[in-house]
């Protein structure tokens, strides 16, 4: 974050309902629809919070005329949920001059768990390696918590979970290894003893990775994009090809995840995992969003009773003009 | 198990020295459990050289101590023909499996740095290499009565360098080579092209004088050259370090800017 000490012209407002104005009213006028945060502080409270310790969280942002103004309570709360883990901005993305992605728009507050719904070559894949920065867009922006994956490379995979769809593991090694490998490029992380435990895996622990069954192969995959406690997790088709109870016991793996505040886009083929795991879900089609919203929104959307038939029909309305997630 | 939500990103997460040792440690773990891959860096180094000793090439060279041809000229030129087989050949040949099997795209999603993986797999072929031309050399002192290097740190020395300006052009390879076939055919083109150079097919005088002073400045025919004259207490000359420290040097840089994740 930066420095708060350089900045200048600093006003602090705090009233007695934590908004940003003096007399506790927010002012719209005054903060524009949602400015930019500029930093964070923790604020020690003269009334004790129920952790006790009485510390409050204060936002600084940026009104209309360019001075910086600390908010506190509920408005600091609300501006800390709504911040902006991932931006995506008219990203297109060329192969041998064939569009994969065609003007992608998406946008992810964190906690959030944004769900890819696509079917074969709808540039599902592409959209998430291009996010991770595996894959440098051929126009348009993506940033991850305000940062370019491509140019920032190291910075951005310091705070990036991923499990790629057709990745793999060191099929010699221990899943423990494997997991301590990972732990080793990160400053800060989770202990991998406990996060095996966590994740079912210690019975397997000392087992090599390629003796591991398709289940237990993607809890470890799993494991590995949690070892380095990421800001944003992305997961691509992480059930595929698993049984019924392996999907399920997954799913809960990823709810899990979500209970602690975690970021997560979801790449998947399967309508019930979208509806079951994700807040919003986005529609994507030979490299175009056809539709974004919630399971609720997209079947109001389309008329339809389910998501599938909401998702059938969005791809063959395909003239359905592309609009932001 | 906790999400971060802070705001603090490492402005430079770059991984340090435990990653480092834990790439190598997983990479030696890799190598020790898949033991056929142990075969060509173990067991060629003494096929090749017992092949060679074993023929007409015993007899004394006049004014080196009683050294046979064979040690004379020979086994350096053995010798860099197994360094390179392997540092060019066998190593990247891995590299390139990790890369199709999507094994580095993994790792490339992490904050892991492609000098780390370059590193670990240089440092553990070459810990099979030293071993697999250790036994070739024991074995070939025993079978042929090796009498030696004259000067043993020059030779140590020249091997050493010989080793590290090999695997360097090795990395090139292995940086970019989509698949396992493609490491073996653009490794084994580089080979061939730097041992005809070098003196692997005949002298290196019976070549045009331009491709024989080329040949002096690539890595093979300058190992050799280096190693020949290390064996036999004679200075090794200049041309030939600098010719090895710029393949070292040029190898390294290029191998790391021109890495690949992916295929």
């Amino acid at each position: 974050m930066d420095n708060i000490d350089a900045l200048d012209h600093v006003e602090h407002h705090r009233g007695g309902d934590g908004h940003s104005h003096e007399d506790g009213q927010a002012n719209e006028n005054q903060l524009g629809s949602n400015p930019p945060m500029i930093a964070v502080r923790l604020h020690r409270s003269t009334v004790p919070n129920r952790d006790g310790a009485g510390l409050v969280p204060e936002v600084m942002v940026s009104n209309d005329d360019g001075r910086h103004m600390w908010l506190s309570g509920v408005e600091a709360y609300r501006r800390l949920m709504t911040k902006i883990a991932l931006e995506v901005v008219a990203l297109r993305r060329e192969y041998r001059s064939k569009a994969v992605l065609d003007g992608i728009d998406l946008s992810v507050s964190v906690g959030e768990t944004v769900g890819i719904l696509g079917s074969n070559g709808a540039g599902k894949s592409t959209l998430v390696e291009t996010i991770a920065g595996l894959r440098r867009p051929s126009s348009g922006t993506v940033r991850v918590c305000g940062l370019d994956p491509w140019r920032d490379r190291a910075r951005v995979r310091s705070i990036l979970g991923v499990q790629l769809q057709d990745a793999v593991l060191h099929p010699d090694l221990t899943v423990l290894e494997n997991v301590r490998l990972h732990r080793s490029f990160y400053r800060h992380g989770e202990q991998p003893d406990q996060l095996i435990q966590h994740l079912g895996l210690t019975d397997v622990a000392r087992t090599r990775t390629q003796r591991l069954s398709g289940g237990q192969q993607q809890r470890l995959s799993i494991a590995v994009a949690l070892i380095g406690r990421p800001r944003v997790v992305i997961l691509d088709e992480l059930t595929t090809g698993l049984d019924p109870e392996g999907r399920r016991s997954i799913w809960e793996l990823i709810e899990n995840i979500q209970a602690n505040g975690a970021t997560i886009l979801l790449v998947s083929h399967s309508m019930d995992e979208v509806e079951r795991l994700c807040d919003r879900v986005i529609v994507l089609d030979k490299g175009r969003i056809l539709g974004a919203g919630t399971t609720r929104e997209l079947r109001d959307q389309t008329g339809t009773a389910h998501l599938e038939d909401a998702f059938l029909k969005l791809r063959t309305q395909d003239t359905t003009p592309r609009r932001p997630a | 198990m906790t999400a971060m939500t802070g705001y603090d990103i490492p402005s430079s997460p770059k991984p340090g020295p435990r990653a480092w040792a834990q790439v190598l440690i997983a990479e030696t773990k890799s190598v020790a459990r898949d033991t056929a891959g142990l075969i060509i860096p173990i067991g060629m180094p003494s096929l090749l050289i017992v092949a060679q000793g074993a023929g007409p090439s015993q007899e004394s060279v006049p004014g080196t101590g009683g050294r046979s041809v064979f040690e004379v000229f020979l086994l350096p030129l053995m010798l860099v023909m197994v360094i390179s087989l392997i540092g060019i050949v066998n190593m990247p040949s891995f590299l390139a499996m990790y890369r199709k099997e999507g094994l580095l795209k993994r790792l490339a999603a992490t904050p892991a740095n492609p000098a780390m993986l370059l590193a670990a797999q240089v440092a553990t072929s070459l810990i099979q290499t030293v071993i697999g031309i250790a036994l070739a050399l024991a074995l070939s002192a025993w079978m042929f009565g090796l009498s030696g290097p004259i000067t043993l740190w020059p030779t140590i020395g020249a091997f050493a360098l010989t080793c590290v300006a090999m695997y360097a052009a090795g990395m090139v390879v292995a940086a970019i080579s989509p698949t396992t076939n493609a490491a073996v055919a653009i490794g084994l083109i580089t080979f061939f092209a730097m041992g005809a150079l070098g003196g692997m097919f005949g002298g290196s005088q019976n070549l045009p004088e331009v491709l024989a002073e080329l040949g002096r400045w690539l890595p093979y025919g300058a190992g050799v050259d280096a190693l020949q004259h290390a064996w036999l207490g004679k200075g090794i000359p200049w041309q030939r370090l600098l010719a090895l420290t710029l393949a070292t040097i040029v190898g390294a840089v290029s191998a790391v800017r021109l890495f690949r994740w992916a295929r």
